[in-house]
């Protein structure tokens, strides 16, 4: 259909919740982009709502979410927003500080990872990479008839 | 611009000079040179050749003397120690008042309230998820907020950091407190910490609360506002930290925040203040990184350099005026997630760092600052940590002990030029006002800040336990301390009651004011701020009003 | 294709993204769903902005459209950054400068990558206007690069040109170089509330009025965008020029096809030479060589005759 391999990655980089620290997100969105990447990046404290219509209009591959503190325990609110959305082929991965107890719960809710403070740019890119093929991979053919 | 070139009369000098340095050459071959985060090449060893004392009078000065590069006062921690200031905010006002009772029991004699993030994004507490409330600071929406938050607190006695940037409600929610207390208002003491809108626009997306010129027009009316009613307030503190930790170099930072300051103070000058009056009240916020000897010459160059603005490009005549006053705080971007017990060795440094460099007030982390809000007993480390230093190691008994060494009197003076080049850069692009809202510093400071990923990344710079011995544990991020549930839904609960019970006819009169005043060039919208939180209104109403009326700000990604 | 096509006439915002999607890879499902809706556009206004960086223009697009919104107007914005030379990423920042409208259904945006297109826009950005258009939107908004020399896009794509400049930029020398006043329908000047403004309106009203006939009534208005202070003079303006505008689409969408063919038909005669080795073409290169025949003869001759003659 689209010939997928030749188009650039969408990735938005964004920050929901309350926390107003956007060093460690800037520089991802800089790996991402020196990889080849099209990054929609958001400064902090975006909503939910705002970023499952941002996801829709920007048609993106992937969604990185930066989270201190609390941030992350919203996280499972923007999966269920994202599928109720019909975004489901959307992968979601977190990066930040996230106390060990309440990763499992954002694992079960569909995030694909959550990477730690300490994470190198390569293992970041390469995942994001892979998670982005398996979004356009998962996506449904625009024009079957079966679409809802 | 100070350079001591220096001419030895010192005979046999050279030689000795040159014996070790053949001899050194010889065990370090092929050594790469050292920079330290501004750029610097740093040498193995500094002798007279690189600084001498001649220029003792124009460069260094006694303290208390012009050029004030050795400390701003005559005694400095001597006579009087630095100020323990250690930053609280978590949780409910009870929360808050509890933990700050605590600690003034326990001997400090100023204190620091940090507002909820919502507060920072100018929102009230019934407009957000409650799971994210009072994570990392107080929610205070109203006066009887603060006055909760202040019970049994002698606000007429100590003195209070506000950590808020503009309209500063907190100040307002205080003045309010002052008020049903009976104190006046010129016992009210203490710093609009987060004053800095520049810095804040630039490093810490305060742009979705006002427009930058708006901003600036709030800033003003509280300067003048604090200069009438609350004389012993320091309206202004121009700071540094948001920068530094969004990855400015030490030089950048104190050569941005030296430009803001400039900035601040041209435009009083223009609104027709008078100089020696608005300078005496301006204070300065940094952020102390673990690179010692920089942050020594960091702040020794911007005390010198400071000096000189305030005295022969703004004018000011009274020497009072003259006088850099800095809070510091422990650099929290240092710390590491991983292995946080090392974080005390960490952060003794850095305050160690501080208070070598002649700081006015001291803020340690806790060594859990990466991860979390800080508990009970990590505070309590914290500030053990500065009686530690002052009690045991005695870093008191000298007035800057480390002046007069070869290595850091000659970095200071490489900081200097550093700092003034930066300087020299937002002169020419405006002014810092301007500078901010192309992106030039934002640019900048995005370059500074991924070169040091980069050498992370690639090993060269070293962090213990990151990139460099490293454990084999998983490094556990242990459950965080987090505010009570149902008091806080019950505080969200009690805040939604308020709004219902109060007049609501006062509220729509006062915001009405304040609206017709930020639209009115000549009416001080802080005025109207202060007499809207009597009414009723509440912190985000404030902050809705100025936004629909001074313009909603805008950010800027700089890629 | 046809249930495609009738989601996305109901402005359902996922089939929009994904039509977009399409037009931006091209290709043979590209080409088969423009022709599916070129005779369902012609309803929107398109409107560009355009000019030096610092002037505000993201600021005024977000007052603008929040203008249109009062006024009953379903809007699309589709805002344009450059990809990196290096990696051909991007990190495309303008959307987030609308922060008024980051949960209006009634505001569509999308953040193009330039992918290496020069010009100031992308190669996709009138199929994508398309999509816009048959999605519903009243008005679609373009936001170019904007450095101002290489605009020849915006003209052709857009209905309405709004130049945006700002006092103190300097530009003022610049605007005539750049060829910027020529593609203006509408010139404004932003951060009106500062003292060189005046001067600066000015500047560029005396510099119309040395321009031949038809330029000389271009507007030249006055806005605060960070407090919408003459935003909706300026939307009044834009709807001022709009019918004027919607009858030149024609005649602008034919000299965009126009020059897209010739382009591309550069490209293909480029491609050719280049691959070709055979007696004709060496004959021709030896004559070039000899001095017997000139460049400009051979290339007209290798086009039109094949090599032959």
């Amino acid at each position: 259909m689209i010939d997928n391999d030749k188009r650039p990655l969408r990735v938005l980089v964004t920050k929901i919740g309350l926390d107003g620290h956007d060093r460690g997100s800037r520089i991802v969105a800089a790996y991402l982009r020196d990889a080849g990447m099209e990054v929609i990046y958001t400064p902090p404290w975006q909503t939910i709502a705002g970023v499952v219509k941002l996801a829709t209009e920007e048609d993106v591959d992937v969604i990185g979410v930066s989270s201190l503190a609390t941030d992350h325990l919203i996280v499972p609110k923007m999966m269920d927003a994202l599928r109720e959305s019909g975004l489901n082929h959307v992968r979601v991965v977190i990066g930040g500080i996230v106390p060990d107890e309440e990763k499992g719960a954002l694992l079960a809710a569909g995030v694909s990872r959550v990477f730690g403070p300490g994470a190198a740019r390569d293992e970041i890119v390469d995942f994001v990479d892979a998670l982005g093929r398996q979004s356009r991979d998962a996506r449904i053919d625009e024009f079957s008839e079966t679409n809802p | 611009m100070t350079h001591t070139a220096v001419q030895l009369p010192l005979p046999g000098f050279e030689q000795a000079r040159g014996e070790w340095r053949s001899q050194y050459s010889r065990h370090m071959r092929d050594e790469k040179p050292i920079r330290n985060r501004s750029g610097i090449e740093i040498q193995p060893l500094y002798s007279p050749r690189d600084w001498s004392g001649d220029r003792y009078l124009e460069d260094l000065g006694f303290p208390g003397q012009f050029p004030l590069t050795r400390g701003i006062y005559p005694s400095m921690h001597r006579g009087r120690t630095w100020t323990q200031r250690q930053l609280i905010g978590l949780g409910t006002p009870e929360d808050y008042n509890k933990r700050v009772r605590r600690i003034i029991g326990a001997g400090a004699t100023a204190i620091s309230l940090l507002p909820c993030c919502s507060g920072f994004r100018g929102i009230d507490c019934d407009e957000v998820d409650p799971v994210l409330l009072g994570t990392c600071g107080t929610v205070i929406n109203t006066t009887d907020h603060m006055d909760r938050a202040l019970e049994e607190v002698p606000i007429g006695e100590i003195s209070t950091a506000m950590n808020d940037p503009s309209p500063f409600t907190l100040l307002a929610f205080t003045l309010g407190v002052a008020r049903r207390r009976g104190i006046d208002w010129r016992s009210v003491t203490g710093t609009s910490n987060q004053s800095d809108y520049i810095s804040h626009f630039i490093a810490n997306h305060q742009f979705y609360r006002l427009s930058l010129p708006g901003s600036r027009r709030v800033l003003l009316d509280h300067i003048e506002f604090c200069r009438r009613h609350v004389p012993n307030w320091n309206p202004v503190s121009v700071v540094g930290q948001h920068m530094q930790q969004a990855g400015a170099t030490p030089a950048e930072t104190m050569g941005f925040t030296l430009s803001t300051a400039i900035q601040y103070a041209e435009d009083c000058i223009e609104r027709g203040m008078d100089i020696d009056d608005v300078l005496r009240r301006f204070t300065f916020f940094f952020d102390i990184s673990i690179s010692m000897f920089e942050e020594v010459a960091k702040f020794r160059a911007g005390r010198r350099i400071w000096a000189r603005i305030a005295r022969d490009r703004l004018g000011a005549k009274d020497p009072a005026c003259w006088r850099f006053k800095f809070h510091g705080q422990t650099s929290g971007v240092d710390l590491t997630q991983q292995q946080p017990l090392n974080n005390i060795a960490r952060v003794s440094i850095q305050a160690m760092a501080g208070i070598l460099s002649g700081l006015q007030s001291l803020h340690t982390d806790a060594y859990d600052e990466a991860i979390a809000c800080p508990s009970e007993e990590t505070a309590r480390v914290a500030v053990a940590t500065q009686n530690i230093l002052r009690e045991e190691a005695r870093l008191c008994d000298v007035i800057d002990p480390l002046g007069g060494s070869y290595y850091v009197e000659r970095l200071t003076d490489q900081m200097e030029a550093e700092i003034e080049a930066v300087i020299a850069k937002i002169d020419a692009a405006g002014g810092m006002y301007k500078a901010a809202e192309a992106g030039l510093v934002q640019t900048m400071i995005g370059d500074s800040a991924l070169a040091f990923q980069e050498q992370v990344d690639a090993g060269d710079r070293k962090i213990v336990g990151v990139n460099c011995y490293q454990v084999e544990e998983d490094p556990t991020v242990p459950p965080a301390d987090r505010p009570d549930a149902d008091a806080m839904n019950r505080h969200v609960e009690r805040f939604r009651a308020f709004k219902r019970e109060r007049s609501q006819e006062q509220v729509a009169k006062a915001l009405d004011a304040l609206a017709r005043a930020a639209n009115t060039p000549n009416e001080n919208t802080f005025e109207k701020v202060v007499e809207a939180v009597e009414a009723g209104v509440t912190h985000g109403e404030v902050i809705g009003c100025l936004r629909r009326e001074l313009g909603f700000g805008h950010p800027l990604i700089v890629a | 294709m046809e249930a495609f096509l009738q989601r996305l006439r109901t402005g359902d915002p996922r089939t929009a993204a994904r039509a977009i999607t399409v037009m931006e890879s091209g290709g043979p499902v590209a080409d088969d769903l423009h022709r599916a809706l070129l005779p369902l556009t012609g309803s929107a206004l398109t409107v560009g902005f355009t000019g030096p960086p610092g002037a505000g223009k993201s600021t005024l697009i977000d007052a603008f459209v929040s203008e249109l919104r009062k006024s009953g107007r379903s809007v699309a914005v589709a805002a344009v950054d450059p990809s990196s030379p290096l990696s051909g990423g991007a990190v495309l920042g303008d959307r987030v400068r609308m922060g008024r409208h980051t949960e209006d259904a009634g505001v569509f945006i999308r953040s193009i990558a330039s992918r290496g297109h020069l010009g100031g826009l992308s190669e996709s950005i009138q199929p994508i206007i398309d999509v816009l258009d048959v999605a519903g939107r009243d008005v679609i908004v373009v936001e170019t690069v904007g450095a101002g020399q290489s605009e020849v896009e915006i003209v052709e794509v857009a209905d309405v040109r709004v130049v945006v400049n700002a006092p103190g930029l300097g530009d003022d020398i610049q605007a005539i170089k750049a060829g910027i006043l020529e593609i203006a329908s509408i010139l404004v000047v932003n951060k009106a509330d500062l003292p060189q403004a005046a001067r600066t309106v000015r500047q560029l009203r005396s510099m119309l009025s040395l321009r031949r006939e038809t330029d000389r009534n271009v507007p030249v208005l006055e806005t605060v965008a960070s407090t919408t202070q003459g935003v909706a003079e300026l939307l009044q303006a834009v709807l001022a020029l709009a019918p004027r505008a919607a009858e030149e689409r024609k005649a602008r969408r034919r000299g965009r096809v126009h020059r897209l063919i010739a382009q591309a038909a550069a490209a293909e005669a480029r491609r050719s030479i280049m691959r070709r080795n055979d007696e004709a073409l060496i004959a021709i290169l030896g004559r070039v060589e000899a001095g017997e025949m000139s460049i400009e003869t051979a290339a007209r001759a290798l086009i039109l005759h094949d090599g032959a003659g």
